[in-house]
Formats: C-alpha cells, sequence, structure tokens
C-alpha cells in the first residue's frame, strides 16, 4: 500500500501533504498530553511491537499467508491520536530507511494508512466497544482500518490518472478483503488476550456524548444532501448488466414510491431533488431504528 | 542486514558527512520536487537527474554498487504498476514512473546513508516536523531490532513445535498467532514501563532535551544551492536532448 514517488501528481502530493500535516500535527498535540514527552518512549515501543508483529504469518489458504498490520490495535490500545503518531512514526521509518514509499509521496501516505487507517478502525469501536456487541465492534476495526486504508490508496492513486485494469482493481480489492477479514480475526483474538492478561490495556472508549452523536449526524445530513454532486452518474453494476444483455425492460414497478430513483418527484430541481430524497430517507432510516431499539428496550426491562 | 550498513556508512567523514542534516534534508526536497515537476514527455531523459544523488555518494565514498541494490527496493511495487500503464498511457508514462521512484530512493538513500540518525532527528525538528513525532520515530527505529529479534525467537520456538507443518488456516493456528502476539506485545509493554521508569531514576523531567549538534555554515548553504542549480541544469539538459532528438 506504500505509494512510491513518481506516481502522484504535485496536486494530489500537495493536498494529501497538507491533509496530513495538519492531522499528523492536531494527533502529535493530543497524543503528547501536554509539555509531558515522557509518553514518546512507550509509544515507541509499541510502535516497534507493530513492525514486529508483521514478522508472526499464519496460513490463510490457497498457500498464502497473512500477517497482523497492526493499526486497529494501535487504535484500541493507545487511542486514536496516539496511534496516528506511531503510524506517521512507521511510515516515516519505512520510507527512509527500507524505501518502502517514497519522501514526497510520504503525505499521501501518512493520510492514507495512518489518519484513514486509524479514522476507520476508530468509527466501528468507538460505537460498539464500550457495548455487548465489542468484539464485532473490535472486528470492524480492523476490517475497516485495512479496507480504508486500501481505498484511499486506491483513490490516491485514481486521483493522478494511474491507470488500474478493472481486473487487477478487483483482484487488489479481493486481496485487500482477505487480510482485512485476517485482520479482523486476529484482531479480535489478540484483544481478548490482552483483555485477560490486563483490561487496562485495551479500555472500552468512553461512551459517545450527545455532541459525538450530533456530530455523526450532521456528517451523515451534508453526506446526503452534497454527497450526490460527487456520486457518479453510470449506472452500477446490476443495471449496468441488465442494460448490456437487454432485461431492462423487463423491470416491473409494484409500489410506487415520491422517492423513486433517489429522486424527490416534487422538486424540479436536480440537485434538490436528490438531496431531498436523501435527507428523507436518512430521516426515515433515524426514525425507523429509534422506534425499533425502543420497542426492544421495552421487551428487555419487562 | 540492510540497516547495519546505512548506519556504518552514516558514521563516515565524506563530503555529505560534514554538511548540515538540514541543508541536506532541503536538497533532497527541491531535487524531488524537480523531479516530480518534469514532464512525462521527458520520459527517456529522466535518469540523468540519477547523477544528483551519485554524485553525493562518490563524494561520500559509499560503496555505489551497494547503494544501486539497496535503492532498488522501490522497483517490486512500482514496475508492475507502471507495466500496466503501458497498454492504456504509452511506454513514456511507464519508463517515467519508474526512473522517478529509483532516482527518488536513491536521493532517499544518499541522505540516510550520511546522516546518523539524531542528527536527521535534529535537522527534522528544526525544520518544523513535531517535537513529539520526531521523538517517538526515534525510539521506534532505536527498539526495531530488540522487539524485531525477539518475534524471530517466537517463530522460531513455534516453528520448533510444528507450526510451520500445517498450511491450512485453523482456528488453533489462529489463537497460536494471537497468543504470540499477545505475549510480545506484553514484553513490549513491560520494555516501555521499564524504559520510563529508567528515564525517571535518571532525572527525566517529562521533557528530553538535545544537545544541537551542527551549525548551518556557508559550505551547508554553497551546497543547497549547488543542489539546486545541479538540478535546474539537468532540467534544462533534458529539455535540450529532448529537443535535438525529436
Amino acid at each position: 500500500m506504500h505509494i512510491p514517488d513518481g506516481f502522484l501528481t504535485p496536486a494530489v502530493l500537495g493536498a494529501s501533504a497538507a491533509a496530513g500535516a495538519a492531522a499528523v500535527g492536531l494527533a502529535s498535540r493530543r497524543a503528547q498530553k501536554g509539555a509531558d514527552e515522557g509518553r514518546a518512549p512507550k509509544l515507541g515501543i509499541l510502535g516497534a511491537f507493530v513492525f514486529a508483529a508483521q514478522m508472526i504469518n499464519f496460513p490463510v489458504g490457497a498457500g498464502t499467508t497473512g500477517h497482523l498490520l497492526g493499526s486497529a490495535l494501535l487504535t484500541i490500545t493507545l487511542g486514536p491520536a496516539a496511534s496516528i503518531v506511531v503510524m506517521t512514526a512507521i511510515l516515516i521509518i519505512q520510507a527512509l530507511i527500507f524505501q518502502d514509499g517514497g519522501i514526497l509521496a510520504l503525505g499521501a501516505n501518512v493520510l492514507n494508512m495512518a489518519v484513514v487507517g486509524t479514522g476507520a478502525a476508530w468509527l466501528p469501536y468507538r460505537l460498539l466497544g464500550g457495548s455487548r456487541l465489542r468484539d464485532a465492534g473490535v472486528f470492524l476495526a480492523g476490517f475497516c482500518s485495512v479496507m480504508g486504508a486500501a481505498a484511499a490508496t486506491l483513490g490516491s492513486l485514481i486521483l493522478s490518472d494511474v491507470h488500474i485494469p478493472v481486473m487487477l482493481g478487483s483482484l487488489s480489492l479481493s486481496l485487500f478483503g482477505v487480510n482485512a477479514l485476517v485482520e479482523g480475526l486476529v484482531t479480535v483474538a489478540v484483544v481478548r488476550l490482552l483483555t485477560r492478561m490486563n483490561a487496562e490495556w485495551t479500555p472500552a472508549p468512553p461512551p459517545l456524548s450527545s455532541r459525538g452523536v450530533a456530530g455523526f449526524g450532521i456528517v451523515a445530513a451534508l453526506l446526503a444532501a452534497v454527497g450526490g454532486l460527487l456520486a457518479s452518474a453510470a449506472p452500477d453494476g446490476l443495471e449496468g448488466l441488465a442494460e448490456q444483455i437487454g432485461i431492462t425492460e423487463r423491470a416491473r414497478l409494484l409500489l410506487a414510491s415520491p422517492l423513486a430513483g433517489y429522486e424527490a418527484a416534487f422538486v424540479t430541481n436536480p440537485w434538490l431533488s436528490q438531496a431531498v430524497a436523501g435527507l428523507a430517507g436518512l430521516a426515515l432510516t433515524f426514525a425507523g431504528l429509534t422506534a425499533l431499539s425502543r420497542i426492544l428496550a421495552r421487551r428487555k426491562g419487562g | 542486514m540492510h540497516h547495519l550498513e546505512l548506519d556504518h556508512w552514516s558514521r563516515g567523514d565524506g563530503y555529505l558527512h560534514r554538511r548540515d542534516a538540514r541543508a541536506k534534508l532541503l536538497g533532497l526536497l527541491s531535487l524531488l520536487l524537480i523531479v516530480a515537476l518534469t514532464p512525462t514527455a521527458y520520459a527517456p531523459w529522466l535518469w540523468l537527474y540519477g547523477f544528483v544523488p551519485l554524485t553525493g555518494l562518490c563524494a561520500s565514498r559509499i560503496p555505489l554498487a551497494r547503494a544501486l541494490a539497496f535503492a532498488a527496493a522501490v522497483l517490486p511495487f512500482a514496475l508492475p504498476v507502471a507495466l500496466v500503464q503501458w497498454p492504456v498511457a504509452g511506454w513514456a508514462k511507464t519508463l517515467a514512473l519508474v526512473e522517478k521512484s529509483y532516482v527518488s530512493a536513491l536521493a532517499a538513500l544518499a541522505l540516510v546513508a550520511t546522516t546518523p540518525l539524531p542528527k536527521l532527528a535534529q535537522g527534522l525538528i528544526s525544520l518544523g516536523a513535531p517535537r513529539f513525532l520526531v521523538l517517538v520515530t526515534q525510539f521506534v527505529y532505536r527498539y526495531l531490532f530488540v522487539v524485531s529479534e525477539q518475534s524471530q525467537h517466537v517463530r522460531l520456538a513455534a516453528a520448533s513445535r510444528g507450526a510451520d507443518r500445517t498450511v491450512r488456516f485453523s482456528g488453533d493456528r489462529l489463537r497460536t498467532a494471537a497468543g504470540a502476539l499477545g505475549a510480545l506485545f506484553a514484553r513490549s509493554y513491560q520494555r516501555a514501563e521499564g524504559t520510563y521508569q529508567a528515564m525517571l531514576a535518571r532525572g527525566f523531567s517529562g521533557r528530553i532535551h538535545t544537545v544541537e549538534l551542527s551549525h548551518l555554515t556557508r559550505k551547508d548553504l554553497g551546497f543547497l544551492v549547488l543542489i539546486v542549480i545541479g538540478s535546474l541544469s539537468i532540467y534544462k539538459v533534458i529539455v535540450l536532448v529532448n529537443q535535438w532528438s525529436l
């Protein structure tokens, strides 16, 4: 996943470096916890552990082996800010000492693997890590850390006009998918073991505050309202196949809805129509899940 | 081992060794930016930029053949991705990707082979890198090979107990690997705590103080100017040669 120099355009390099530097600067301040640099040895040695952990392989079938990548484990044990700092340190050493990843591309590699990878791990663990679904949260943390970093890396290459043939792209994503599954399973096994050895090593995330929930809501609303502007207009895989083999006209509409095709029929402006449909869908999903969780809670309460 | 050779080379006394780390870092960035901004159309001549790090390596008495081999570590990723560009983007883009990635790796090697890590760290901090991040990086490097050796022992212990004989994925293998990782984590954590306690016992006050190891001299500034002018001159030569060959 380490992109060498020469592959990314100056625009992508610049934007990634700026975003990566800002994120690492913020994470560095939070991880340091004030002026005390005493955490540096602990974070450094655990970073060395992640390096070394990558040497422990196990078979995953078809004659191949897998290994832990470790950003989810770092996120769970150290927290997201410290995890970003440690992953960045590892990437710096890999680029300078082992020529694994470019120097100019370091900003992009840090953004993709340290920042996106850690964020993708933290999100499910933050939501589920303190509940009865903790193992699921840990698994998803491992899974999403790999898939998030892989998607961000492929995105950087595609934005830089690096041609990735469909077959190669699909193969890469499949391999990343297998790695992600393995990462999730190994992370669950390791976290369970570490919790038995010393529960302080795998602290549960703090409960989600109302500000946190509101933050999620705002991000979801923005994605629903604005995401349509960035979405591709091309048909998805199934629709594309139906068009190719000429069976599109066989589709039958059994239930008419004013939001059919993710567009509000009663709004004429194209963007507004998609935004209204997206926000309406968001509101309906939220209302339905809230009602369901209250019914389940009432049943559980007796 | 690769890192041991780099460590040994970095303690030499050649031209680049005597230059300030900041000048070398800025020189490296300047060269890489000029390479990155050179259009793909000049692909047949991009290898000429390699003369900049090669000259530095020669002047610092670093074994060239070994350095060229170390820099080739970038090719296993760069080459396949570059080759798939050929049918769509043409041979020029393929060649440009390989050349740019190799020149970059060689230039980074020239920096690391002539700058001990403490000086490199001080240079990064002086140029504005977050101090805490640089300290963590130093500790990662310091303990990387210690913890890796422990991990090798774990692998050997597992192999001597028949762990390598099965090639199928199984719950038992997963649990064994998780147990090994858990044990390695516990030892690393205890080592980290011990290191911190040892630092406290030696008067660590919460802030790591470093000595200013070098000052920027006129020779260092001259070196930086030389790198920039040299790289721009090579760009000019590439443009002229390309025009002449068309």
